[in-house]
């Protein structure tokens, strides 16, 4: 039995539509993920001289027993966050003669092909054989690589535990992520005890005392077994799936929307999109943490003003890119809907235009307070503002017409890849180059501020002559506009 | 109303839309019926413009469907949730369908109000978003827009089937009502043949994208599409080669 769910499971993986249908993609995201785990080896492997330069007083071996359980509390705190409980999948085996123990048996085993679980491995894995392995043996070393994969596995089970529990009861992830914070503050903000004391308490004595790594195992298989009966004498859809219960959903208006008539509408709508579903809020939020790329460039005097461009461009209209790439996908579970609605494609897309509008001038409003770093990196993000509400937002829509794949808007954007295709990837080059390709050649003038007066000139014509775009836009979309019917169509 | 000449569909090399000839006129009510891949919804779809045919074109009142919006002032249709703004409550669904039409939010309160029956409480002030409906009452915020917008045409693909018994005999009502006291011509698809027979005067029987029985609903009608759908390939054929001589 349990080989057929693992078959299953492998077929779900490379059918999934988050994987991505064609091959380029597939290519592509193996490469990124190849990457990130080089990133995450190389991290394991000079591990020792990352420690030794962190904490050069210290000995070697008692900064990375230090560091482990700190570790683990960040670990669990990223888990419970983006760690997707593997629950929907056991729905189509819950009515056939399947026995509940193997049903809830193949639930906790997926549960451990979680990314997650590799990276302590990968992290700490190269220091126990660099320098715990000479120094202090075969058993320790395997005491500790045990004590490692145990404490992963105990993580994985108690954040599972964790989510499954808050499905129920919000408070419960409230009362978590409190704890996990208070743990961190107690060391960190009021310095009552030290986090990487405590172990070294347990870690220092394992060197000493290999049989100790008995106590991490006993931890995980005591999760592992709580998980277990819980989710056998849970095992009804509405505890198993990840949504939370229900609470009443109230209508909103949008007041000021309400002037600008159907585009208002359209584009009050679109807001709501943005709001109530999950993947479309969390580009919303990467929007809001790309407010704080200007520390990181903007603190480094080396970056030139060519560099304030880009910044400025992405922190002003980094909703524009993100949000915008995957334009009319976000509508595609309702496309049929609008198409045959009396709206009139011109609304459609100035609503579009009065969304970024919105979001941008927001955005720029929150870039403000880098007046710190002198008021000509605010004119700059300024200049890119026009430039974003002139000819990026036309980019985007442009590009918008281009685009025939669904998302599907409940699942999360981490590792998403569903919707992506060669036009998101087609369109990054006209956004990031085009700025540049204005700006550049006045600066080889060493005329640099006649560049950006190009560039706030050029935003500024796209933002007047916009009326004209929209009809362009159009013009294109009717030849399209079946292709894209289609493609959202296409579940 | 509807005039479809020479109308054609392919997808992969098989026709699944061959409508040499069909007109439809204002007030009329239609019953499409027909096996599953009969090609209805494809033709559904192609009368509101949103697949392109292969040949042929469609005319609503004259004007071809094709890349005009004209039709959509007086259209209302729904074939499935994708015709659903599926994050929004019904309200703010039924304000935004409203709106669209120019109705302010009284009005719209005030056409609803005539619909209470039909939503048997279970649409308005659950506070649900529109995705967490069960697919009936999905079909109830579709049809009950429809009716919002007060259309001279109105086209549902198949409303019967996941909608309870209660607000099946209430669809029913709504769609005779609509025809014969505001003379909307209505286009009704379903694999319920008594409902069909019950609320259509013209049924239209599509088989492999053919229409090929277009029959005035009679007594005997019911027993005829049983005889049909019960019997099989040689009542079938003996229809095509009629169609065909005809």
């Amino acid at each position: 039995m349990i080989s057929t769910f693992f078959n299953h499971e492998l077929k779900s993986f490379w059918r999934s539509k988050n994987t991505g249908k064609s091959i380029a993609i597939k290519i592509v995201m193996g490469i990124l993920i190849f990457i990130m785990f080089l990133y995450v080896l190389a991290l394991g492997m000079f591990l020792d001289k990352i420690l030794h330069s962190a904490f050069p007083a210290a000995d070697l071996t008692i900064s990375f027993c230090g560091i482990l359980l700190v570790y683990y509390l960040f670990d669990l705190l990223t888990r419970m966050q983006l760690q997707e409980l593997p629950t929907l999948k056991v729905q189509p085996y819950l009515h056939l003669p399947v026995k509940r123990n193997s049903v809830v048996g193949y639930l906790a085993l997926t549960a451990l092909l979680s990314f997650f679980n590799l990276w302590p491995i990968v992290i700490f894995g190269p220091f126990v054989i660099k320098i715990i392995l000479p120094v202090s043996g075969g058993l320790v070393a395997l005491a500790f690589f045990v004590s490692i994969i145990a404490l992963a596995l105990f993580n994985n089970y108690l954040a599972m535990y964790i989510k499954r529990k808050a499905n129920l009861n919000g408070w419960v992830f409230l009362v978590a992520g409190a704890v996990l914070v208070l743990a961190t503050s107690g060391d960190y903000v009021w310095h009552l005890y030290s986090l990487r004391d405590i172990s070294y308490l347990f870690f220092g004595n394992l060197i000493k005392l290999p049989v100790l790594a008995l106590l991490p195992i006993i931890l995980a298989v005591v999760m592992y077994c709580v998980n277990f009966f819980y989710l056998k004498q849970n095992l009804y859809l509405e505890e198993l799936s990840s949504k939370k219960a229900n609470a009443y959903k109230s209508s909103t208006e949008i007041p000021l929307l309400g002037r600008y008539g159907s585009v208002g509408d359209l584009a009050a709508n679109e807001i709501k999109l943005i709001l109530r579903n999950k993947r479309s809020r969390s580009a919303l939020i990467m929007g809001l943490v790309f407010m704080f790329y200007g520390l990181i460039f903007y603190t480094n005097p080396k970056m030139g003003e060519g560099f304030k461009i880009f910044v400025g461009m992405f922190m002003t209209g980094v909703f524009i890119i993100n949000y915008g790439q995957f334009m009319f996908s976000w509508q595609g579970s309702h496309f049929d809907g609008l198409l045959v609605s009396k709206i009139k494609f011109t609304d459609f897309l100035k609503a579009k235009y009065l969304l970024f509008t919105i979001v941008s001038t927001v955005a720029f409003l929150l870039t403000v307070p880098y007046i710190y770093f002198g008021w000509k990196v605010v004119l700059i993000h300024f200049i890119m503002y026009l430039w974003n509400l002139g000819v990026n937002t036309t980019i985007v829509l442009f590009f918008a017409n281009r685009n025939y794949k669904r998302i599907d808007l409940s699942k999360g954007a981490s590792f998403n890849w569903e919707g992506v295709g060669a036009t998101q990837l087609l369109l990054s080059f006209p956004l990031i180059l085009l700025p540049y390709a204005v700006f550049l050649p006045f600066k080889f003038l060493k005329m640099p501020d006649v560049g950006f007066a190009a560039l706030a000139i050029i935003g500024l014509i796209f933002i007047l002559t916009r009326n004209f775009w929209i009809k362009k836009l159009e013009a294109d979309f009717y030849t399209k506009r079946f292709k894209i019917a289609e493609g959202f169509r296409n579940k | 109303m509807i005039q479809i000449n020479d109308l054609k569909k392919v997808y992969n090399g098989v026709i699944v839309v061959n409508i040499p000839q069909l007109e439809i006129k204002a007030g009329e009510s239609i019953g499409l019926v027909g096996n599953n891949g009969a090609g209805k919804t494809t033709l559904f779809r192609m009368v509101l413009d949103l697949i392109r045919p292969e040949a042929g074109e469609i005319l609503l009142n004259g004007n071809k469907v094709a890349g005009g919006e004209d039709w959509k002032n007086y259209t209302a249709s729904y074939l499935d949730e994708g015709f659903l703004i599926d994050y929004l409550t019904p309200e703010e669904y039924f304000y935004f369908i409203g709106g669209l039409h120019q109705q302010n939010k009284t009005q719209v309160d005030e056409a609803l109000l005539s619909l209470t029956d039909f939503f048997n409480g279970e649409i308005l002030k659950k506070g649900k978003y529109i995705r967490d409906l069960s697919k009936g009452n999905q079909c109830k915020v579709g049809v009950g827009a429809c009716m919002l917008q007060k259309p001279a045409l109105l086209m549902l693909d198949e409303p019967f089937a996941n909608i309870d018994p209660s607000t099946q005999f209430r669809l029913k009502n709504i769609l005779k009502e609509q025809n014969k006291k505001h003379g909307v011509t209505t286009i009704v698809s379903s694999h319920d043949l008594n409902h069909v027979t019950d609320v259509c005067e013209r049924i239209l029987l599509m088989e492999k994208g053919k229409i090929i029985k277009d029959i005035a609903t009679s007594s005997s009608t019911l027993s005829e599409l049983e005889e049909y759908f019960g019997v099989g390939q040689s009542v079938a054929s003996f229809e095509v080669d009629r169609e065909e001589n005809h």
